[in-house]
């Protein structure tokens, strides 16, 4: 079993060019957790996720990892006001440049590992030979895969 | 301290190698383009690869007890940083003065230099700068008067004990001079400096900072008791953090050094801090603190003494002593002055860390004129206030104003290097001439 059978090709994209409120409409009309950005050839150029948005509200010092918790502050306003201020800016600003990335010809245990090593997205972008995406794998199609198919069908397929 | 017995490489004068590598090496680290840890390795490497000094004498060289302390020290502190105890002390210290901008900048800076007097200016930063910026950001203020008035008081506050800045560990572990030595000579006039300090940064930016009742009534909604993580090892933090500070005033006389207490503290408290665990979490805990250690400047002390052994070998620094004090003509009033301002300017331009480490054999050559280790005392002084003091003249000054230089760019408020030494540079000069006032009168008239 490869990661090329296993994937979802009925892809969502987005260019890095598209603003923010762009991806962030496409997102709710699609009801997908995370969008790849691509360029005119599909080559992938980073993706773009609901964490990744919450993270450019988030004020640097925090995200930085000095203050780890800070059950102590109250609500400032800060996430409404930096959420108002990104919603013109373009994708390519807070895109995720380093998604998982695995080849359509790699094995599921390969694309499992992929997916819990990075432990950053649910998901992993398959591309192939040319880095040209070519579907997403989420790890709930793993497990999915798992349950459906017996053993045999897993090894020989 | 010539050492004919050394091989030196292709029979070259053991002066000019030993000199060459402390130059190009204290170039490549001003330069910044390199890590320093791994310049002063290769440097010390260099020193006894080219034969200067062989390795028993390189050993020999490096002053474990500032090594103990540090490493001691920063144990500590990474776990009871932990507690979110200095969090909660910002915290409280902002929603005394009722959120108050002025009083705000008032209060954490004198946290700050209480936390740098008792444990390294670095970890203080670190820890106090990220709730600045979420203070001001409530505030809805630029932080960089906040962050300005740290720098100083972190320095300053560090000027006042034995362990608070590394030059002071540095000297006093050279001079065998005690944590309560610093106590009685250098403390008593930081107070006096950072009140000149403060009331000069009032004029600079104080008279401006204003906050709208709004904001005011946001840093009240701070809950300060929600820092607080670990009551138990807050307990655990508090108790070893006092009996080590209590171990420092009485070491000297028992006749143990800084580092004893500063290493069994740490030992004592990476028992306590995971007692009654079972040993997967102990293993656990001990390895996320051994790496909380910062390693790189351990490293960067360890090769840097071993390069100023190599340079003491020759004779070169003996030589540079008895030239200063041909300059001064050997008075003892203006080689005291001189040290103090000569150490302030360079400790301002460079890292006082190696600046230090190389006056101390210089200063050291200096006893036969002064008559004895016993009269080089005020010299000593001399050199811990103006190396502490003077690495507030610029943003390269210390290693805390680079920490939070780095970080108020990373969190998207930079501090122009020129206009940080436009405020700070003639302020520095200020309370060296404070520092030089206070030394004349105490131990030079």
């Amino acid at each position: 079993m490869h990661a090329d059978l296993i994937m979802t090709k009925d892809l969502v994209t987005c260019g890095p060019d598209q603003t923010i409120s762009e991806v962030i409409d496409l997102l709710h009309d699609k009801s997908v957790r995370m969008v790849p950005v691509v360029d005119d050839n599909n080559h992938i150029l980073g993706a773009i996720n609901t964490l990744t948005f919450l993270s450019s509200l988030v004020p640097e010092y925090i995200v930085q990892g000095y203050l780890k918790s800070i059950p102590y502050a109250p609500d400032m306003g800060v996430l409404r006001k930096h959420y108002r201020e990104i919603l013109n800016h373009k994708v390519s600003d807070v895109m995720d440049r380093d998604p998982t990335i695995v080849m359509e010809s790699e094995s599921l245990l390969s694309v499992t590992a992929a997916l819990i090593t990075y432990d950053r997205f649910e998901y992993a972008l398959v591309v192939d030979k040319q880095q040209k995406l070519l579907g997403i794998v989420a790890s709930s199609d793993i497990l999915r895969c798992l349950n459906k198919f017996s053993p045999e069908e897993l090894f020989d397929a | 301290m010539h050492d004919a017995a050394n091989q030196v490489i292709f029979g070259l004068d053991p002066t000019w190698v030993a000199v060459s590598i402390l130059l190009v090496i204290y170039g490549i680290i001003m330069a910044e383009k390199f890590n320093r840890a791994v310049l002063s390795l290769l440097g010390a490497g260099l020193m006894i690869l080219c034969g200067v000094v062989t390795q028993q004498q390189a050993v020999a060289g490096i002053d474990f007890n500032t090594i103990g302390l540090l490493t001691g020290m920063m144990v500590i502190v990474a776990i009871s940083q932990k507690t979110g105890m200095f969090q909660y002390v910002a915290i409280k210290a902002a929603k005394m003065v009722k959120g108050e901008p002025w009083g705000i900048l008032v209060m954490l800076s004198i946290v700050t230099a209480v936390f740098s007097a008792l444990l390294d200016n670095v970890t203080t930063v670190l820890l106090i700068a990220p709730v600045t910026l979420l203070i001001t950001d409530a505030l809805g203020i630029k932080p960089y008067p906040f962050l300005f008035a740290q720098i100083f008081a972190s320095n300053i506050g560090g000027t006042a004990t034995l362990i608070g800045d590394p030059p002071n560990i540095m000297i006093g572990s050279a001079a065998n001079l005690s944590f309560y030595d610093f106590l009685v000579n250098l403390a008593p006039i930081t107070p006096l400096i950072m009140l000149m300090t403060m009331v000069v940064i009032w004029f600079m930016f104080g008279k401006g900072l204003h906050a709208t009742e709004e904001a005011k009534a946001l840093i009240m909604q701070f809950n300060e008791n929600d820092a607080i993580k670990d009551i138990p090892l807050l307990k655990k933090s508090l108790f070893v953090l006092f009996c080590v500070i209590g171990g420092f005033t009485v070491a000297h006389t028992y006749h143990l050094e800084p580092a004893t207490i500063a290493m069994f503290g740490a030992a004592a408290l990476l028992l306590l801090q995971t007692w009654g665990q079972d040993l997967r979490s102990k293993d656990h805990a001990y390895e996320g603190i051994m790496a909380e250690v910062e390693w790189t400047t351990i490293f960067f002390f360890v090769g840097l003494f071993i390069i100023v052994t190599g340079v003491e070998h020759t004779g070169v620094i003996e030589m540079m002593a008895h030239k200063t004090l041909e300059l001064t003509g050997g008075d003892f009033t203006a080689t005291a002055g001189a040290i103090l301002w000569v150490s302030a300017i360079a400790s301002a331009l460079i890292d006082n860390i190696p600046f230090v480490a190389t006056m101390i054999p210089l200063i050291e050559s200096m006893a036969p004129t002064f008559g004895g280790e016993e009269a080089l005392v005020p010299l000593w002084w001399a050199l811990a206030l103006g190396a502490c003091l003077g690495g507030n003249g610029s943003l390269i000054g210390a290693s805390a104003n680079l920490i939070v230089a780095g970080f108020a760019q990373r969190a998207g408020h930079p501090i122009a290097f020129l206009v940080f030494m436009k405020h700070a540079f003639l302020l520095m000069l200020m309370s060296i001439a404070v520092a030089h006032v206070y030394l004349y009168m105490r131990y030079l008239s």
